[in-house]
């Protein structure tokens, strides 16, 4: 066990920084850039064999259990895809895209990826509420460089707002860790600071005051990198502006470390100060979420900012299952990250093959797609009942269960509301999706850039959220990682 | 103890009235020697050996030395860079700082009743409010940046004051952080006066909706 985290940890660093020397050409960075992805990809396959889902690994700096491998299963997933996608993306942007003479651009592409993704596992990995905090800053620092990689204006005051922005928030999150380690320090003493396993096991113990106050700060600074309104400024700004395959790791991987984050703490805070005080908290922040994104996704003329005011939408939707705290409801969240980063990762890749088409990003002057670019609007059309959540794709079920779990428990009101802010949504998507794809064409697209092997990758991540979601009891490993993962963030003893 | 959160305090209410950026920097360089006073005198209170010691040569050499210096670099190679004097901004930031020292006491006495750094905690948070405003109120990037060290150097002093020192790796990351931080954000001021030819951040206007 212990190699393969050293492979995860060591790996990803070594091809950074020999992607950053300029030594290698781009035919070789590809080419490497596909063997780093592989080996972690395998290295991960290894881990799930090594490590029942229910059972745990630790060495003090390093743990892992079901929840942070159903994260890292995300993460490596994404990583893997993504890997495999960025010859033919980068390769397009450098025909005609922002890397048109500027084909060196691609060794600093790979390396910052590569590191991006380094974080995010780094994030995962580690046992230490106070070091995932630093792994979380340093996944801003990293993802900041590439939202500004296009060096354009806009890519610029995005990449501004967004460092601003988030260092802010994350500051206050570090405050909030600062005021948790007081809470543990006046009850157990220094012993293991802010060690997460020490702190779950006295976790009765601590002051309920403190941790109050400590929760406040802890998820309006995590809440800041998820993308909760009002702190959400930054995220469709640079979702739109980061190279599309990183639009698609920001939205479904970075996201999901941040509340697997949030997650974590959740469990030290729940047992101490009780569950009402943080319900109430997520669901306001998880209402006014969607709320802020149906206008902006109905009068939108961006795709990206459309598709990131959707991931708003989807954080939503999990926020609000976390409040409802239930076993199906945590479940159906943990299910739900899954789904959504895969089809929203689809649909990056696929606005980004658009703009790649049409050379805009703007909506308006997009047109009859199906009888243009026929491959590319058919897997958008997917995308789009994908994302919306009509069956049999994987967020239906998700979706499904976590409204079902708001009626059940009784917020008659509340779940109404909420779904009636989701039509919203829904009808903004709708609108603009097939107007794009509909319509007599206009102007004249460069033609069908979709390829068969990125169809069939995108196929093939599409199937996987039906397979998983409809028949988990075929996967006995990912059923019972689900389940246990489950237990561990509603408080049961995974241990 | 006192005579340094004094001199904090008025370092801070400086802060909210310097407009040049040169003069702000400078500030921000003496409130961070203040912050490595108040780490070195928790460190000779505590008995933790060295260790005790790490922050203040931490900040002495991250916050007084490399990030001022960065920060210089880059506002030497500015012409004519000033924040925009307007006398109402500076007068409503000052009174706003007057009305933080009175808040931050109010704060400390309803969460944290009966601690004994109850100064330290109120200047803390007087620091992290008073970075706030800057971040919102100040238009230039360095004044923005300068902003957001100082939230996190009144963080810092809140840790310092209450748990008497994080871990040390903790700590060593959190250094890290900032400096990467500033380290990009200089990068991006300097994108900025290229492609603007400006570090107003008020043209950044275009993405919206």
């Amino acid at each position: 066990m212990q190699q393969m985290l050293y492979i995860l940890i060591g790996l990803p660093p070594l091809f950074a920084a020999l992607a950053i020397t300029k030594c290698l050409s781009n035919n070789m960075l590809h080419w490497f850039n596909r063997v780093t992805v592989l080996i972690i990809a395998g290295t991960f396959a290894r881990m799930t064999m090594l490590l029942q889902p229910n059972r745990i690994f630790t060495d003090g700096t390093f743990y892992l259990d079901a929840l942070s491998m159903w994260f890292l299963f995300i993460v490596v997933t994404l990583y893997f895809v993504a890997g495999l996608l960025s010859k033919v993306y980068l390769d397009k942007e450098a025909t005609r895209g922002y890397l048109e003479r500027k084909a060196t651009f691609i060794g600093k592409y790979y390396a910052l990826f590569t590191m991006f993704v380094w974080t995010m596992f780094l994030v995962l990995l580690t046992q230490n509420l106070g070091l995932m905090w630093v792994c979380i800053e340093a996944t801003t620092l990293v993802s900041a460089l590439l939202v500004s990689f296009k060096h354009t204006r806009s890519a610029l005051e995005a990449a501004w707002k967004y460092i601003m922005v988030c260092s802010v928030g994350i500051c206050l999150a570090l405050l909030g860790t600062i005021i948790l380690y007081y809470a543990q320090l006046t009850v157990l003493g220094a012993v293991k600071p802010l060690d997460w396993v020490w702190l779950k096991q006295n976790a009765a113990l601590l002051n309920p005051n403190l941790l109050e106050m400590s929760f406040l700060f802890i998820l309006i600074g995590y809440g800041t990198k998820i993308g909760l309104a009002p702190m959400h400024t930054w995220l469709p700004d640079a979702y739109s502006q980061a190279p599309s395959l990183i639009s698609g790791l920001l939205s479904g991987a970075l996201c999901a470390c941040a509340i697997y984050v949030l997650m974590r703490n959740m469990v030290i805070i729940v047992p101490a100060v009780g569950i009402a005080f943080i319900l109430n908290l997520l669901y306001v922040f998880a209402f006014l979420t969607v709320a802020v994104a149906v206008p902006f996704a109905i009068v939108q003329r961006d795709i990206k900012r459309l598709l990131a005011y959707s991931s708003m939408e989807n954080i939503g939707i999990m926020i609000i299952g976390l409040a409802i705290f239930t076993n199906n409801a945590v479940s159906a969240v943990l299910l739900h990250l899954f789904n959504h980063a895969m089809i929203k990762f689809a649909l990056f890749f696929l606005a980004g093959t658009i703009i790649q088409e049409y050379q805009t990003s703007n909506m308006m002057r997009i047109h009859g797609m199906m009888r243009e670019t026929p491959y590319t609007a058919t897997f958008t059309l997917l995308g789009m009942f994908a994302i919306l959540g009509m069956p049999p794709f994987g967020i239906f079920f998700s979706k499904f269960t976590i409204i079902m779990e708001i009626f059940k428990s009784g917020q008659y009101l509340l779940g109404s509301l909420f779904v009636l802010l989701l039509a919203g949504v829904l009808m903004g998507v709708v609108y603009h999706f097939l107007r794009m794809l509909s319509c007599a064409p206009k102007r004249k697209a460069l033609g069908e850039l979709l390829n068969f092997s990125s169809m069939a990758i995108l196929l093939i991540m599409l199937v996987s959220t039906i397979a998983i979601s409809t028949c988990l009891e075929r996967f006995p490993y990912l059923q019972l990682l689900l389940s246990s993962a489950t237990k561990i963030v509603i408080g049961g003893t995974v241990l | 103890m006192e005579q340094l959160l004094i001199f904090l305090l008025l370092i801070v209410f400086l802060q909210t009235r310097i407009m040049n950026l040169k003069n702000a920097i400078i500030c921000l360089m003496l409130q961070s020697t203040i912050i490595a006073g108040a780490c070195l005198m928790v460190g000779m209170d505590g008995n933790g050996g060295w260790h005790s010691f790490l922050p203040t040569i931490l900040t002495v050499i991250f916050k007084v030395w490399v990030i001022p210096y960065a920060l210089f670099t880059v506002v030497k190679k500015l012409t004519n860079e000033q924040e925009i004097d307007s006398g109402i901004n500076v007068n409503y930031s000052t009174a706003a700082a007057a009305f933080f020292v009175v808040l931050a006491y109010m704060l400390i006495d309803k969460m944290l009743p009966g601690m004994g750094s109850r100064d330290i905690l109120a200047s803390a948070m007087v620091l992290i409010m008073t970075g706030l405003t800057l971040i919102v109120m100040r238009s230039r990037a360095i004044m923005q940046i300068i902003g957001l060290i100082t939230v996190e150097n009144g963080i810092y002093l809140f840790g310092m004051a209450i748990t008497e020192g994080l871990p040390i790796i903790i700590e060593l990351g959190i250094f890290l952080d900032v400096l990467i931080a500033v380290v990009i954000l200089v990068i991006l001021t300097k994108r900025l006066s290229l492609s603007f030819m400006t570090t107003d951040t008020n043209v950044l206007s275009k993405l919206k909706g």
